[in-house]
């Protein structure tokens, strides 16, 4: 394997992701973290909270939070952004001319890896940017140090983000977490990873927490600070008064954490060679376009066969001969045909928008949902199953909104009335699936008049696919409603009583969440978001 | 009933792929012909209110459908180029939300449905799920929607694409009787999907439109400029330069050549009937698109 068909791979890649729209959102996220993880002086909200203290803002201290925030968020966010290389490829059938070319299924694995890793370095370079600008912005300290701001990135974020493009190219080529079980599996793991990552004994050094951490300590005891019982956390938490300061000027890295980024390294590339093993080239006979490659969307991606297949069932006097008219009704068409006549039609809609959103899920699908059901009839909280009932779902809610961008009916539906009443019911589609799945803790409420749950139940079930709906419409994608319902739904199951739109968070046996009025009313805003932009979109066209 | 006013399309980064079109459009079926990247699919859209114009006015029935295009989408029927279908669902139930989409009662939805499934022979495999169908199953089915509403505007871009022969001979002939009534407008770059069923044909090219006519009318244009001849191999290299070529066969006695030429050309060529083949490349090649890329 030469260097140049990976590296050739990649930059086309990369170019062709980079000079997308959405490409610059994620640039644009990238400077927020950056401003996130350098807040004012007086600011509640903190990445990075020392017992405490936080370090004067200098460049050592700006470099090594922004690049632990970027380790932090890139990671588990990044990989959303970057997960699409090898299903591109399919999508767009460059994979099919890729594939009977000479190149290598590892050159290929390398170069979308290679890709991944390019967006994801560059999302960190903007942060790398944005870090000194925050420094002036900030102005607490006037010396720029430009190794003690960057080095903590080359050792600090972009380790973790070998990982993180690795795993992208692997999730791709397993048939299982390819699509939304993928997005769910990589939020688990990648919490897992990073949590992990921040403990003392994290393997390779983790993502350099520790390191960090105990030097900050070491100068924090140096200028008489007491440091008993003085906690370090990093991730954006809310403190009661603004944070203290302190002087701290980098940490130097020692020999054994230098080895394990490299270790990282090698971790990284060996995850993204290993589905050489299994890859299948983009044949549909084999490999991970095997389960939905068999299943077009378009006119062109039916299968070779498929025709002989269907049409040898027809019997061969349904085939009407070219001009033959029918007895009565249009003369010279082939069959009758009748006037059509229009009628109320909202019923049918959400029947229509119900098969679109359930067809094709798996009957073990619906068999967990009937076994959560059953367990929280059965169980002695009726809200305690609630959360799994309502996390089990989120791949199918994800469909809301998008579905018709997913399998490019939007030239057809382009010609079409304007589709509000559409809209409603696929609104209405989702609150019906969100009702059936949670049923068993509202009638376990609604029978022990836990008349406050019962509203916090309801607010949720409209919430929920209006979320899903709109963020689908807006975003024309699953993975955003995948990831900000994940997370959404850790924080409530974490207790935020703030974002509990569930009613799980108690206290004094009543829901401590928002009233199910406002969580109600946010569901009806949103909706009327997604009508909007739908709106504007067929009008706009 | 439908008449584009001066359109033009811009796309981003300045593509210009409609560039100043008008036409009206009465009962009968109006054959869009033009070589591919023509701006005929672009026509079409904005024909059919999915794409906004750039300038110009797209009026129905007097009214100004880029502002109020469901005026126009209630009484239209569109086929686009390319479509996709929601796979797990079978055609009859795909059909079927497409019905409610439109706004076609229960009763009505489910007798028209069975109906189209029968105009375009999917009857028995219309409770199969559509992602088990051909490509040409799918286009059948791409018709049978744009027929739900007994659409008074029917326009159909590139329909016959992956269609068998008869497939094709049928919808053709399906087209034109039902364009006895209604305004059609097929766009195709094949000569042949038109020249049977068209009684008007439009000729366009780089967004402009070069030709308007009968059939009858775009023939004589070209009578006695169409000429054939056998030559040999290097005389029909020579030839190829010169002339512009409707087609070449290759016999035991020579390369036969049919070809466009103003003048007599000399030689043994004999001077033959023309068709719509010919007329296409003597406009697309003609001064009128010289003008154009110019």
């Amino acid at each position: 394997m030469t260097a140049r068909a990976p590296i050739a791979l990649a930059v086309a890649d990369f170019r062709e992701r980079v000079r997308r729209p959405a490409y610059a959102v994620t640039l644009l996220a990238a400077v927020g973290l950056a401003c996130l993880a350098v807040p004012d002086a007086g600011s509640h909200w903190v990445l990075m909270d020392v017992g405490g203290y936080r370090g004067v803002y200098t460049s050592a201290w700006i470099g090594t939070v922004t690049a632990l925030a970027g380790a932090l968020w890139l990671t588990m966010g990044g990989f959303y952004v970057v997960r699409d290389a090898i299903a591109r490829d399919e999508r767009t059938r460059v994979g099919h001319i890729l594939a009977a070319s000479p190149l290598r299924t590892s050159t290929y694995l390398i170069g979308k890896f290679l890709s991944n890793f390019l967006v994801l370095a560059s999302m960190a370079g903007v942060l790398a940017v944005a870090a000194p600008l925050m420094q002036f912005a900030r102005g607490e300290s006037g010396t720029f140090d430009p190794i003690a701001l960057l080095l903590p990135f080359a050792l600090i974020t972009l380790p973790p983000l070998v990982l993180t493009a690795a795993a992208a190219v692997l999730f791709e080529t397993v048939p299982l977490l390819r699509g939304g079980v993928g997005n769910v599996v990589w939020f688990v793991v990648s919490m897992v990873l990073l949590m992990g990552g921040q403990t003392r004994n994290a393997p390779l050094g983790g993502i350099g927490v520790r390191q960090a951490a105990e030097s900050m300590r070491t100068a924090l005891v140096e200028q008489g600070i007491d440091v008993t019982d003085r906690e370090f956390s990093l991730g954006l938490t809310s403190v009661t008064e603004p944070l203290r300061t302190f002087q701290w000027d980098g940490f130097i890295p020692d020999a054994a954490f230098l080895g394990g980024r490299l270790v990282l390294l090698a971790v990284g590339i060996a995850v993204a060679l290993l589905p050489a093993l299994w890859f299948g080239r983009f044949d549909p006979a084999r490999g991970p376009g095997s389960g939905s490659a068999a299943v077009p969307s378009r006119p062109g991606k039916a299968r070779e066969g498929d025709q002989d297949e269907i049409l040898g069932d027809l019997p061969r006097g349904v085939r009407g001969e070219p001009g033959m008219g029918g007895p009565v009704g249009r003369p010279g068409l082939p069959v009758t045909m009748t006037a059509p006549v229009r009628g109320r039609a909202f019923w049918r809609l959400l029947a229509g928008e119900l098969r679109v959103l359930l067809r094709g899920v798996s009957p073990w699908w619906w068999l967990v949902v009937a076994a959560v059901t059953v367990a929280g009839f059965a169980t002695p909280e009726p809200a305690t199953l609630l959360p799994l009932a309502w996390i089990w779902p989120v791949l199918i809610w994800s469909r809301l909104g998008t579905q018709r961008v997913e399998h490019g009916l939007e030239g057809l539906l382009g010609a079409y009335p304007t589709m509000r009443r559409g809209l409603l019911a696929e609104w209405a589609a989702g609150v019906a699936l969100t009702v059936v799945t949670g049923i068993a803790p509202a009638v376990r409420m609604a029978a022990t008049a836990d008349w406050a749950g019962a509203g916090a139940w309801a607010g949720g079930a409209l919430l929920v696919p209006a979320l899903a709906l709109a963020l689908g419409v807006a975003c024309r994608t699953h993975r955003v409603f995948q990831v900000v319902y994940l997370g959404l739904w850790y924080l409530a199951v974490n207790g935020v009583a703030a974002l509990d739109y569930m009613g799980v968070v108690r206290s004094g046996g009543l829901p401590a969440g928002p009233s199910p009025l406002a969580v109600g009313g946010l569901a009806l805003l949103l909706v009327c978001a997604a009508l909007a932009v739908r709106t504007a979109r067929h009008a706009v066209r | 009933m439908l008449e584009l006013v001066d359109v033009s399309k811009v796309y981003k980064g300045g593509k210009r792929a409609v560039d100043g079109i008008s036409m009206r459009l009465g009962a009968g079926l109006l054959g869009l012909l033009g070589p591919n990247g023509a701006g005929k699919s672009s026509l079409m859209r904005v024909a059919a209110t999915v794409t906004r114009p750039t300038r110009g006015k797209v009026l129905f029935e007097g009214t100004d459908v880029v502002s109020r295009p469901d005026a126009l989408r209630a009484a239209l029927g569109y086929l686009p180029q390319d479509f996709g279908v929601y796979p797990h669902l079978t055609a009859r139930e795909f059909l079927s939300y497409l019905a409610a989409v439109k706004g076609l009662s229960a009763r009505s939805a489910r007798v028209r449905v069975g109906e189209l499934l029968e105009l375009v022979n999917l009857t028995e495999a219309g409770r199969r799920p559509l992602g088990a169908y051909s490509g040409g199953m799918l286009r059948r089915v791409g018709i049978a929607q744009a027929l739900l509403g007994d659409p008074r505007v029917l326009i159909v871009d590139e329909p016959t694409a992956g269609l068998d022969p008869e497939e094709r001979v049928r919808f053709r002939t399906m087209l034109s009787d039902l364009a006895a009534d209604r305004v059609v407008l097929l766009s195709t770059h094949i000569v042949s999907d038109i020249e049977s069923v068209a009684s008007d044909i439009a000729i366009v090219a780089r967004g402009r439109l070069l030709r308007r006519g009968s059939p009858e009318e775009l023939l004589r244009e070209v009578d006695g400029q169409v000429w054939e001849t056998v030559a040999g191999p290097s005389d029909a290299v020579a030839m190829r330069e010169r002339y512009v070529i409707s087609r070449m066969i290759r016999t035991a006695g020579g390369t036969r050549l049919r070809f466009l030429s103003p003048t007599p050309p000399g030689g043994d060529a004999v001077r033959v009937a023309p068709d719509l083949e010919d007329v296409y490349l003597a406009v697309i090649n003609g001064p009128a698109a010289r003008a154009v890329t110019r």
